[in-house]
């Protein structure tokens, strides 16, 4: 045993009186292994086999047993080739029955009509339900169907400011009381919020307004 | 002493009425002084005798159940395309609403109580190129007559008569104007998403000592009291959205059956009900609801709300468009 064991640190010297055979054949046999080869082809069943042969291949290697290609039916006319924007859609047939001439849409379509309402101008808004609103124009959002501007007021000397949806049916009119006084060079006039540039109260100008209309209609009215 | 039968051999002998012949181990008779029998007769282990509840945790009883909660009629598959909003012509208040798209929806299979255990219609939506679609499936359209299609999903109803015939469109049509539809569908993912988005932790303190983790978890359980371990379900960071969400009694504002546009409304539902005797109007807000779950283009499920009158409707969709058209 003692003897054993002293030999055994020398059991690696076997591997090297062994070696180079074993490797050798072991490297061909595993080139060998990956050698690529192409999958074997199905024979086909010879011809003219006589029928009470068949019945001893398996059902799936019979001929009647073949497989056959799936059809592949045609899909229906599609809703999506036929309408590509159903949320245009929606806002479109909504514009037709809110704004059948498109008139509120050009009163504030800014980047295109001249004539529309700018930041900048005082405006008045009257409701089929409620009083009327007059503000200074702060900004346009032009956002289809939920296009809005934003009034800024100070009412019993609070400031107040509202958004207006311009497609609101509950809007009667908006009349531009006065237009910007000089050139205002953007979109939002969010500067007027900041003290220095505040506008205050618009009231006395949009009740001038007022009286001014009365008077050219009560004018009107009497001829 | 003589040995005795041990308990259950000697019920045996007793309920087969061997009390008088002698086995080949005697018998010892049972008399009563007043004193307790050592092996009294047991009841029986089985749960067996008459007047037994009727079992409720059978396939059978479970349907019963759902029977009131299912919907009479098959649902269908849409794609949210947007939002956007309509104006009431009469109070002129603004509804927010969600516009959904049904694309070549066509019944394709039934399950059935005798095959599968429940009813249900599977409906498919869409169209997808056969060549990207395994050969099994491929058959599975073709059998009926159907081409292959993007999204298959099934929608329970209640019993055989809401199984629409195979190979039936269902076109937007399908439902009304004014009806109530519950719409399910993944919400946006949100990606790995921290406690305080994804659970509404307070986060910790920004100073008092805190250093870098001010939105992180504190303790994530008890200590050794509580066992030393961090307990099932415990809330924590990881990915967050992209889960099914169902938003019940939405509305349907508006319905194109040529573009396949069905309008569904976005918004808080308010209902009216009039109490007579009180003469008052009392306002029941329902449950926040909101809008339809999920990115636009996302799929959408929709079916009669459970939780509303089922819509008086014609059971198949031609009938429906012939009633129209009438």
């Amino acid at each position: 045993m003692a003897s054993l064991s002293t030999m055994r640190p020398l059991g690696c010297l076997r591997s090297l009186w062994k070696a180079p055979d074993m490797i050798q054949s072991q490297i061909t046999r595993r080139c060998l292994s990956t050698v690529y080869s192409q999958r074997p082809k199905r024979v086909p069943l010879p011809q003219g086999v006589p029928e009470q042969f068949l019945s001893q291949l398996p059902t799936r290697m019979r001929p009647e047993n073949t497989p056959k290609p799936i059809k592949v039916f045609n899909p229906p006319p599609s809703a999506r080739k036929a309408c590509k924007d159903p949320v245009a859609k929606v806002t479109e047939s909504q514009l037709e029955t809110l704004d059948p001439k498109g008139e509120r849409k050009a009163l504030f379509d800014y980047r295109r009509n001249p004539r529309s309402v700018r930041p900048g101008d005082i405006v008045r808004v009257t409701f089929k339900n409620g009083d009327p609103f007059n503000g200074v124009v702060l900004s346009i959002k032009l956002r289809g169907i939920d296009t809005s501007f934003l009034l800024r007021n100070e009412l019993t000397r609070v400031a107040v400011e509202m958004s207006v949806k311009v497609f609101n049916p509950n809007i009667q009119s908006v009349e531009i009381v006065q237009r910007a006084q000089r050139k205002i060079r953007r979109a939002r006039l969010y500067y007027m919020r900041s003290r220095k540039h505040d506008r205050r109260s618009v009231e006395n100008i949009a009740n001038a307004y007022v009286r001014q209309k009365k008077a050219f209609m009560g004018a009107g009215s009497r001829k | 002493m003589a040995p005795r039968l041990s308990g259950k051999l000697a019920q045996l002998s007793q309920s087969l009425g061997l009390w008088e012949i002698p086995l080949t181990i005697p018998q010892i008779s049972i008399r009563n002084f007043g004193i307790r029998s050592l092996n009294p007769p047991k009841p029986s282990r089985f749960n067996n005798h008459p007047g037994l509840p009727v079992l409720e945790s059978t396939s059978t009883a479970a349907l019963r159940r759902k029977a009131f909660s299912l919907p009479l009629r098959t649902g269908a598959i849409g794609i949210k395309k947007g939002m956007t909003a309509i104006f009431d012509t009469e109070t002129g208040k603004r509804i927010p609403c969600t516009v959904l798209q049904l694309d070549r929806v066509e019944v394709v299979s039934h399950k059935t109580r005798e095959k599968h255990g429940y009813y249900a219609v599977q409906v498919g939506a869409g169209w997808k190129h056969p060549r990207n679609m395994p050969n099994s499936l491929l058959g599975h359209f073709s059998a009926q007559g159907l081409s292959p299609k993007r999204h298959v999903f099934e929608f329970r109803v209640k019993d055989e008569s809401g199984l629409l015939p195979v190979g039936e469109s269902i076109p937007a049509s399908w439902f009304q104007e004014g009806q109530y539809v519950d719409a399910r569908s993944n919400t946006k993912g949100k990606g790995f998403a921290g406690v305080m988005k994804r659970h509404g932790f307070h986060g910790q303190d920004r100073s008092h000592g805190v250093s870098l983790t001010h939105r992180s978890m504190g303790s994530a359980g008890p200590s050794q009291g509580g066992g030393s371990r961090v307990y099932p379900g415990k809330k924590m960071a990881g990915n967050m959205g992209n889960t099914q969400n169902t938003v019940q009694n939405l509305k349907i504002l508006k319905v194109d059956a040529e573009s396949g546009i069905v309008v569904v409304s976005g918004e808080y539902m308010t209902a009216f009900l009039t109490s007579q005797s009180s003469n008052c109007h009392l306002l029941i807000v329902d449950p926040p609801t909101g809008a339809v779950s999920g990115p636009k283009g996302c799929v959408v499920r929709i079916q009669d709300a459970i939780k509303k009158p089922w819509p008086e409707v014609a059971s198949t969709p031609a009938a429906t468009a012939t009633a129209t058209a009438a």
